[in-house]
């Protein structure tokens, strides 16, 4: 517990020093602000057929970004460790692996909370004008959040591996393009057996249900189990180092 | 306080650590000595518990670091070889951090922490950026986390290294003050200070212990016989072999011009003073005597060189490789 607490705001701490966050958290803020200024003009359109509530759209549009900020929220955490040397010293303190992997991965998750909290004023200008059904984007934040775990476990998982935080983004980046083109085979199979399965895996259906306000239970263990599964195979991938 | 038993590491093929057994007694300072790849960084991190031993088991105070890992570490405080920090932290949040990661609740870390600082001489600097320290202060940080939970134990490996020599100074100070209070592990490759802080040192190479005891007993067991040094004023000839004939001596070694080694018989008790004697062959035989003085016997760093020299090309390298900055004059001992 302490060793989680320590890593945790030491990391957190971090992130908010590191001009890299900044630039995340920019890009983020540009990106998230021009898809949703997008998504509004284009539902004011009236040449463009179809509605929607302009928050369930943004959800599905916005997520995307993090398949290429993701990693750069990662890479640095267990590699600078490694490549630094400080991880002597942190792997001698009384303090087990795991609770390392998991002092960061909070950190990560929290900074990443951080970076969805400015969109909550778009949900607040959408209310200036018209109703808002809060359940959904309640939910569709959950979607993001969900994502963002295991996107950030996977990070944490590939950081663990390398001592170079180039090494670590591309690795990350290369299993997120991965898991994101298994969503895009469900339509490219006509085995019912196989677009299930795809489909269970398949990010774009789950963020697409969760910000239309449906909360599948099988969504919730899908990513949960992926996120404890990846930061054990980090924390795993961190004691490996020790025996060779 | 360290029971070392027969610790192995191999990384692959190569056998880093072959079979070290060693113990560190409460309270003593105990050296760990050897060159350059001798395996003491390995031996020292399987000692903190960083690395697993691939054979062998390591307790400290009595806990074994593989089954109690948690309360083994406990008792450690490590400063590794290269000290690594957290540049962009102050140095009390640092501290702050590792006491927190050393499981001292928040009473005890505002305890400890200035006691630590203060230890370490870091008080003028504690609000400074780590990032911004120089080298000498980052190493006193170092330190400042290793004693920072009090632990029975400190392991420190080459502490010293890549300081100024004023920085070696005040680092070594602060290490003697530890050891009165600490039991102490400390490895290095710098001789002068193993015989200034150790009261027992292990010599390592190629992964096995070579020589142990304390610095005087293995300088004792190490000296050859007694020699002394003559130097002559425009010394004739054949004065190398008129002092070989003088009574007590058994060897001469010509040295610079006009400079001889001369060897003394050892005797069963008293070593044989012959000094006298060569005083009186020097009037007798009407030589200028410029110097005569005893030389002292074998210095740790000639033990050094000669238990770790492996062939004749090694000979001549071995005390830079080993980076001993001793001075090359023998000291004289009248």
């Amino acid at each position: 517990m302490n060793g989680t607490l320590a890593t945790y705001f030491r990391e957190l701490r971090a992130y908010f020093f590191s001009p890299l966050a900044y630039i995340v958290l920019f890009f983020f803020l540009v990106a998230s602000g021009f898809i949703f200024v997008y998504i509004v003009s284009q539902l004011n359109d009236p040449r463009v057929a179809g509605g929607g509530p302009p928050l369930g759209y943004f959800f599905q549009a916005t997520w995307l970004i993090l398949l290429l900020l993701g990693p750069l929220l990662t890479m640095r955490l267990v590699s600078e460790e490694l490549r630094s040397g400080s991880i002597e010293v942190l792997m001698t303190a009384p303090v087990t692996e795991g609770q390392v992997i998991a002092g960061k991965f909070l950190a990560a998750l929290t900074f990443y909370a951080f970076l969805w909290l400015p969109t909550v004023a778009y949900g607040l200008m959408i209310s200036a004008y018209e109703k808002v059904d809060w359940g959904p984007v309640a939910a569709g934040y959950l979607g993001v959040m969900l994502i963002g775990s295991l996107f950030l476990s996977i990070g944490i998982f590939a950081s663990a591996m390398t001592r170079s935080q180039l090494l670590a983004a591309m690795t990350t980046g290369a299993l997120l393009f991965v898991l994101f083109l298994i969503g895009i085979f469900e339509g490219l199979v006509n085995n019912d057996v196989a677009k299930k399965a795809f489909n269970y895996v398949g990010l774009f259906n789950h963020i697409e249900e969760l910000s239309n306000g449906i909360v599948d239970t099988r969504r919730l263990v899908f990513y949960l189990s992926g996120t404890l599964f990846f930061l054990f195979l980090a924390s795993r991938a961190l004691e490996d180092k020790k025996w060779r | 306080m360290i029971e070392a038993q027969n610790l192995s590491r191999r990384y692959g093929d190569f056998t880093a650590v072959d079979g070290i057994s060693f113990s560190v007694r409460e309270g003593e300072i105990l050296g760990m000595l050897g060159p350059n790849g001798a395996g003491k960084t390995t031996t020292i991190r399987m000692i903190t518990g960083f690395l697993p031993p691939t054979s062998g088991r390591v307790t400290v105070d009595g806990k074994d670091l593989f089954e109690s890992p948690r309360a083994a570490r406990r008792q450690v405080g490590y400063l590794p070889e290269n000290v690594a920090l957290y540049g962009e932290m102050r140095v009390s949040e640092y501290l702050a951090y590792r006491a927190r990661l050393e499981g001292l609740s928040r009473a005890e870390a505002r305890q400890a922490i200035p006691v630590a600082l203060e230890r370490c001489l870091l008080t003028g600097v504690r609000d400074q950026v780590i990032g911004t320290l120089s080298k000498g202060y980052r190493q006193r940080v170092g330190l400042a986390t290793a004693i920072l939970h009090n632990p029975r134990v400190l392991v420190l490996d080459e502490p010293t290294v890549g300081l100024d020599p004023r920085q070696i100074i005040s680092i070594r100070e602060l290490i003697r003050e530890l050891g009165r209070q600490h039991t102490l592990l400390l490895s290095t490759h710098i001789l002068p200070e193993v015989d200034l802080l150790c009261d027992r040192v292990v010599i390592i190479d190629g992964g096995r212990i070579i020589a142990e005891g304390t610095p005087q007993s293995l300088r004792e067991s190490w000296t050859g016989n007694p020699s002394i040094r003559v130097v002559l004023k425009e010394a004739p000839a054949d004065a190398g072999e008129a002092l070989g004939r003088i009574p007590g001596i058994v060897g001469v070694a010509p040295l610079e011009e006009g400079a001889w080694r001369l060897e003394c018989e050892r005797g069963a008790d008293n070593p044989v003073d012959p000094r006298e004697e060569v005083f009186r062959a020097a009037v007798a035989n009407g030589w200028t005597l410029l110097e005569l003085a005893r030389e002292r016997g074998a210095t740790l760093e000639d033990i050094f060189v000669r238990l770790t020299t492996h062939d004749a090309a090694a000979a001549e390298t071995a005390p830079q490789a080993a980076g001993t900055p001793l001075p090359d004059e023998p000291e004289v001992v009248s």
